[in-house]
């Protein structure tokens, strides 16, 4: 009985101990892991130890100058929409720029034509406006159709209803390449 | 045959007139219904779905389940009409909503008076569809066993084979009137009879040998090497739903892939982006996704973020990790380079638990520059260079390392 108890152990050992969660060996570890900090990790100089810091209150980095200035709330989205210029010139590189942004930021819920039909199911994010509707006005006073370039950048930014804002993934040049696209596909038409 | 050939045709005009008569007396009854709530669902779906669901949940605005019981008609039109003017007006009900949703002001919509019973006819009788969408949702799960389970069913049934023909052994033995012997006596009488014979010995410690220089070998060139592993992670992110499923590009959330080194790990805000409103995920349920609630300090209930709230890091385990004196760029290879993600990273959007996929060696590396041809068109900021290397290496494909890709110090320094 006492044989038989041991190698039912051993043979359950033996099959459980493989398993990829471990890294394996390393030749020469202080090769691989130099004193300098990586971007995700620890250390001991923080009160936190987080490596990842937050810039200073205020800095700008180079090329992040602000190009738009209002605030996330209602006036100031209303404001954008009367007020805000984009600074990129409405070109072929620039809206195609746009294009390529979009696929990656926006088309998972707008879809491809901004005619919502995204590959996002959920119910809450699977129907989004139309930017070519041109029939309700939307809370901007305008149908999503007329919208303006400020609208739409505002929206990007401090995001809208059940949109999220994505100013942390997108920079400020980046938006407004987006804006230059959405304003094409508010011109496109079902028919 | 005439004859025939004419009651076939009057069955046939029976039949599709019985038809017709059939199909008008459906149709009016049907419009009567469904009509008005299809067209009502397609007026939702357009006008509300980004600020309301059909339960009971909160979005940007309140849950509509049940809301025709809570509220009549004329008031649900009015307020739709212009909830401003509504709450001016000083209507209680109105001011108590607008106060409970962070005083943000419903759009107005001008619906026709049709348009405003389709929409009615479907607040009252939404379909009941989602639970259909969390069971189809919830089947994948019980698909597939891991190879370890599978391991020790088969070691089991061995053992219990064991058992089995020892224990048929005996009992033939003591049909006959002999001896019976025990599980080890039996083990150990075959052991004496295999290694009697020196040819069995021989043979059997050459293949153990074999066997230990090829897991030696093997352990060596695994050295450093650690493809397919595959950590738990602190929260089961299933990279399976969010790119395969939902079609969401990598980009969205490793957006700094384009202009840095690292490809970046989102932080929580980006889950943020669409976790503010879904709260429950398809496989485990709302367990996983309160993880970042608790991360950054969000209340699921209420929608609101927790004021003075100390916010924890993810710590996500790294997988993929060059060694220090290698260095690598995302943005070269993802930008300059073109390459797709799933090149080095593979099927990411099939897997529901992330792991290594390469081998990420130096061979691999170089292997990789040596077959990759550069991309010479539309990239104006190296046209005169490749202008020249199109003179040097006429005719010839011009891959990475033709151009340097192969330096010792474009890597290591």
């Amino acid at each position: 009985m006492k044989y038989r108890f041991i190698i039912i152990c051993s043979i359950y050992l033996l099959v459980t101990s493989c398993s990829n969660d471990g890294r394996g060996y390393e030749y020469m570890p202080n090769m691989y892991r130099s004193p300098s900090l990586e971007t995700y990790g620890k250390n001991k100089i923080f009160n936190d130890s987080i490596n990842a810091r937050k810039p200073v209150a205020g800095t700008i980095a180079r090329g992040y100058l602000k190009t738009f200035n209002y605030g996330p709330s209602l006036e100031d989205y209303l404001l954008a929409g009367e007020h805000a210029i984009n600074p990129l010139e409405s070109n072929s590189d620039n809206i195609s720029d746009g294009e390529a942004l979009y696929s990656m930021f926006c088309e998972h819920c707008h879809g491809p034509d901004g005619a919502g039909g995204g590959s996002i199911t959920h119910p809450i994010y699977s129907v989004v406006p139309y930017y070519n509707d041109d029939k309700q006005k939307r809370r901007s006073g305008t149908t999503m159709s007329e919208l303006k370039s400020g609208h739409i950048f505002h929206a990007i930014t401090y995001g809208l209803n059940a949109m999220g804002p994505h100013a942390s993934q997108l920079t400020e040049t980046e938006r407004w390449k987006i804006v230059l696209y959405v304003q094409e596909l508010q011109k496109y038409s079902n028919e | 045959m005439l004859p025939e050939n004419g009651i076939g045709e009057n069955m046939k005009q029976y039949r599709s007139v019985k038809a017709l008569i059939i199909i008008l007396l459906i149709l009016p009854i049907s419009n009567l219904f469904a009509d008005d709530i299809t067209s009502g669902e397609k007026l939702f779906k357009q006008n509300c779905t980004a600020c309301h669901t059909m339960t009971s949940a909160r979005l940007v605005g309140p849950g509509l389940e049940g809301v025709t019981d809570k509220y009549e008609k004329e008031w649900l039109i009015k307020w739709i009409r212009n909830s401003q003017e509504l709450i001016a007006s000083g209507d209680e009900r109105a001011i108590a909503i607008f106060e409970e949703y962070n005083k943000v002001a419903m759009t107005s919509f001008d619906f026709s008076d049709q348009e405003f019973s389709d929409l009615l006819a479907y607040l009252a009788n939404p379909p009941v569809i989602e639970e259909a969408i969390a069971t189809s949702n919830n089947i994948p799960i019980e698909e597939g066993m891991s190879t370890s389970t599978k391991l020790m069913i088969i070691s089991l049934v061995l053992v219990t084979l064991v058992y089995l023909l020892v224990s048929l052994k005996n009992n033939l033995k003591s049909a006959l009137g002999k001896d019976t012997e025990t599980i080890p006596e039996t083990l150990i009488g075959q052991y004496s009879l295999f290694i009697s014979n020196n040819i069995n010995v021989i043979f059997v410690s050459a293949i153990f040998t074999i066997i230990m220089l090829k897991f030696t070998y093997d352990g060596l060139m695994g050295v450093g090497v650690t493809t397919n592993y595959q950590p738990s992670q602190p929260i089961e992110f299933s990279h399976k739903i969010h790119a395969g499923q939902n079609g969401v590009d990598c980009n969205y959330c490793h957006s700094s892939a384009r202009k840095s080194k690292h490809s970046g790990i989102p932080s929580a805000n980006v889950c943020m982006n669409c976790h503010t409103y879904i709260n429950e995920g398809s496989i485990t349920g709302t367990t996983e996704i309160q993880k970042i609630y608790d991360a950054i300090g969000f209340d699921p209930k209420t929608r609101t973020y927790i004021d003075g709230y100390v916010q924890k890091p993810i710590e996500w385990v790294r997988i993929h990790n060059l060694p220090d004196h290698a260095y690598f760029n995302h943005s070269q290879h993802v930008v300059a380079g073109g390459i797709e993600c799933q090149e080095c990273h593979g099927p990411v959007e099939e897997m529901d638990v992330l792991y290594q996929y390469s081998e990420l060696t130096m061979d691999w590396c170089v292997e990789c520059h040596r077959e990759t041809e550069v991309q010479m068109e539309g990239n104006n900021y190296y046209t005169h260079l490749h202008e020249q290397l199109k003179e040097k290496y006429k005719g010839e494909k011009i891959t990475v390392d033709k151009m340097g890709g192969l330096e010792c110090a474009k890597c290591h320094y």
